[in-house]
């Protein structure tokens, strides 16, 4: 991992189109501004991590509860 | 036609029909074809089973069989992904998660963008969205 230094104030620039700034710190946190372009995607990594987590837990289900649980569920129209 | 050993069995599949995802799923970027396999329950679930690792299998769903204002349309960069051409369908499935015990959850906040025309998906995360990866079902 690569590892900078920065004041606020400061940012360091990513490839072509990606800039990061250190906005503000405070309380511990620190504010930081990204201007890149609208086709790159910018997510809290803990959001990431979260559906990183969701996706493993849902591959661990068993035929049983899915056959139980599609008997319960209402039809309410016709799966594609 | 092929035939791979999965943990519910064995399934025969054409790897001319399998669904592509260019960039797999979240966490499984690796695994990129999958088989969509119909439920034999009468419902809105069923699921898909990757042809690269037979332990990894998603259940799905339309989410608008249970979420009846939940949008979700790919910008460009996504259509790109895809594969769409102009006139190109494209709509939303989620992960169900389910638990034993009836109880299931559903990932609103990364949902599967469906391409059927080039019959590629992709799962893509919602921004400056109020949506959970476990939002149970509404109750009516």
């Amino acid at each position: 991992m690569l590892v900078l230094t920065r004041k606020v104030g400061e940012g360091i620039r990513i490839g072509d189109d990606i800039t990061i700034t250190v906005v503000e710190m405070k309380g511990g946190g620190i504010r930081l501004g990204i201007v890149a372009p609208p086709t790159v995607k910018i997510h809290r990594q803990e959001v990431y991590d979260r559906i990183l987590e969701e996706n493993k837990e849902a591959t661990q289900w068993i035929i049983a509860d899915l056959d139980s649980l599609s008997d319960s569920l209402p039809m309410l129209k016709e799966v594609k | 036609m092929k035939v791979i050993n999965t943990r519910f069995g064995q399934v025969e599949y054409d790897p001319a029909k399998t669904l592509h995802f260019p960039t797999g799923m979240i966490g499984f970027e690796n695994l990129r074809e999958f088989i969509v396999m119909p439920n034999i329950k009468r419902g809105p679930l069923f699921w898909i089973q990757s042809v690269e690792d037979p332990e990894i299998a998603f259940v799905l769903t339309d989410p608008t069989n249970f979420f009846v204002d939940y949008r979700v349309a790919p910008d460009d960069n996504e259509k790109e992904k895809l594969g769409m051409k102009d006139g190109d369908d494209c709509h939303a499935l989620v992960v169900v998660t389910v638990n034993s015990g009836s109880d299931f959850t559903f990932n609103l906040l990364a949902p599967i963008l469906y391409a059927p025309g080039p019959n590629r998906a992709i799962q893509v995360v919602l921004e400056h969205s109020n949506y959970s990866t476990k939002m149970p079902l509404p109750k009516v």
